[in-house]
């Protein structure tokens, strides 16, 4: 389980599945649930965020991990930016059309 | 460091241009993770619906139509290229990294960030390249007739395209979403081409009047159309140039079949050293290496079938190159090469079952092919991807883990008993299940669904594990 499912181990879950740090006690069955959890994640998050190449079956499609040097942007830009994109192109489209429309008409 | 020139270094002139998504400096909820997901995906079924602007035609043989299925891509639209600049990316750096002909050190922190950039500026530099070579070769018609002017605009939408993916992909793995972009974007294109041919609106004249291309749909309009309602369910079942209902249970019972292969582990019990009494398990699916053999395996076989088809379009009467395969256009699927010959048709699944009884060699080679590729990616894949026996053995010591009734150093041999055989007979199962997939006539290709649903689990782990950690949190 740990191992298909580490693909999807973000850098957030592995701040809940640090290994070594102990569970508080609660109640001893939760407590339990909890550890076995921790183990799961750790064991599949272990060889630390961004270490290309390690980890498991499909760690392969997971790439950008680290931070690197590079122009910041934020995820709202990004998703701005794609829909700025899908803008410009539908609007190539229109102008294009509009365009076509035009010249056929004219001369 | 070791001194000297080394080739990753060259990158770093390029790291300050490349595009490059903050970390989440906090915990970004579920819901949050949910809603950045699903934008994600709504950005990408958009664009692959989109058409690029300035295009002429895209009628003819697709070479690449081999490889759609995996790369996510759709035909004449801005997302063309699909994810194929990331993942073409991502394999020649694993390549080169794990077999030491670039020296990545993974425990320098700048020496990531180069092989993150490298990988980044290849997958552009890849998508670039790519765009040019589509519109050069005319695959849109070619460049005099499309002018100037429409050819760059062409490949600027590509290329933008291209850049756009890799960003999306990137904010789903760093935190702010679920899974990996490219996984997600995999599993969708390959479930919204099934939902398609089960019901699919659209009509095809066939020369039997007009036929529904949507399966379902096609049985219906059969059952209440003609009055022999005995011969419109056969129809509906066997009929042959379209999806028929037989594909699409067929795509059913290959999906419940993987998902119930899925739950088959081996746990073994670990016991941590310094909290005494801390008890857990660490479990080896059946499935180790999950659908990584497949993805190469398809890899393979699609660049097999570029090459070839680019060859025998060139030198049809060579003798080696039709060894390596000939090819026939397909009387259904407008223009579609198919191979009819050379090493290209054995390792092509076989049409159907009759085609299978006609040329039994044929479906033998297939099936040995598939199963020892399988079994082999697969025991590769645990090494390249450092999840052989070793590796997990040091992870397990690095957390103070060790398996009660064995010493320390017998971790790894205790775990080299299950590892490799895991790794080897998962790689097999994976593989006979494609076979059985194509067999039976899937819809979308015996890959794609293994590749689907293996992701669509994948998925359904990471909801399980988000909201278990979600409940922890505020159960403490």
């Amino acid at each position: 389980m740990a191992r298909g499912s580490s693909q999807s181990q973000s850098s957030t879950s592995a701040s809940g599945s640090r290994p070594g740090v102990v569970a508080p006690r609660g109640s001893a069955a939760a407590a339990a649930g909890m550890r076995r959890r921790r183990l799961v994640g750790g064991s599949s998050s272990a060889s630390g965020p961004g270490s290309v190449g390690s980890g498991s079956g499909s760690n392969m499609l997971r790439f950008y991990t680290d931070d690197a040097p590079g122009l910041k942007i934020s995820p709202t830009v990004v998703l701005v930016m794609s829909l700025c994109f899908i803008g410009f192109v539908t609007a190539l489209h229109v102008f294009g059309k509009l365009y076509r429309a035009k010249t056929g008409a004219g001369p | 460091m070791g001194g000297g020139f080394r080739v990753l270094h060259l990158v770093r002139p390029f790291l300050s241009f490349l595009p490059e998504v903050q970390s989440a400096d906090r915990k970004v909820p579920f819901r949050e993770k949910v809603i950045y997901t699903v934008i994600s995906l709504f950005i990408f079924l958009v664009c692959s619906q989109l058409p690029l602007y300035g295009i002429h035609s895209t009628t003819g043989a697709d070479p690449f139509y081999w490889m759609r299925v995996i790369l996510a891509s759709n035909r004449g639209t801005v997302m063309e290229l699909g994810i194929t600049p990331i993942v073409t990316s991502g394999l020649v750096m694993q390549l080169l990294a794990g077999s030491k002909i670039i020296e990545v050190d993974n425990s320098v922190r700048e020496d990531r960030a180069l092989l993150n950039g490298a990988q980044k500026l290849l997958g552009i530099l890849i998508a670039v390249g790519e765009a040019v070579a589509y519109v050069l070769s005319g695959m849109y018609g070619s460049v005099s007739q499309l002018g100037v002017g429409n050819a760059i605009l062409i490949i600027i939408q590509l290329c933008f395209a291209g850049i756009i993916v890799i960003c999306l992909d990137e904010l789903l793995q760093k935190g702010y979403g679920l899974g990996s972009g490219i996984s997600l974007f995999i599993a969708t294109n390959i479930c919204e081409n099934i939902i398609w041919k089960a019901f699919s609106p659209t009509t095809i004249n066939s020369g039997r009047g007009a036929e529904f291309e949507g399966a379902v749909i096609a049985m219906f309009h059969l059952l209440i159309t003609r009055s022999d309602k005995v011969r419109a369910l056969r129809e509906a079942f066997y009929r042959q140039n379209l999806p028929n209902v037989t594909n699409l249970l067929a795509t059913v019972l290959i999906f419940l079949i993987v998902i119930y292969f899925q739950g088959f582990r081996v746990v073994l019990p670990v016991r941590s050293k310094n909290a005494r009494g801390q008890q857990g398990s660490y479990p080896i699916k059946l499935f180790y290496t999950s659908n990584m053999p497949i993805i190469l395996q398809s890899a393979l076989v699609s660049n097999l079938y570029f090459i070839s088809q680019l060859l025998y379009r060139k030198y049809s009467g060579n003798f080696f190159v039709n060894l390596l395969g000939k090819w026939k256009e397909s009387e259904y699927s407008g223009g579609q090469f198919i191979p009819v010959g050379g090493l290209a048709y054995y390792v092509t699944a076989p049409a159907s079952l009759a085609d299978m009884a006609a040329n039994p060699f044929h479906a033998l080679f297939y099936l040995v092919f598939m199963l020892s590729a399988c079994a082999l990616f697969s025991k590769t894949w645990i090494e390249v991807s450092g999840s052989s026996a070793r590796d997990v053995a040091k992870q397990l010591k690095e957390q103070q883990m060790v398996m009660p009734g064995h010493r320390d150093s017998n971790l790894q041999k205790e775990l080299n008993r299950y590892i490799p055989t895991a790794a080897a007979f998962g790689g097999m199962c994976i593989g006979a299940l494609t076979v059985l997939a194509d067999f039976m006539g899937a819809i979308g290709s015996g890959t794609g669904i293994l590749l689907a649903v293996t992701i669509i689990y994948q998925y359904f782990e990471t909801f399980e594990k988000e909201r278990a950690s979600e409940l922890g949190f505020f159960g403490l």
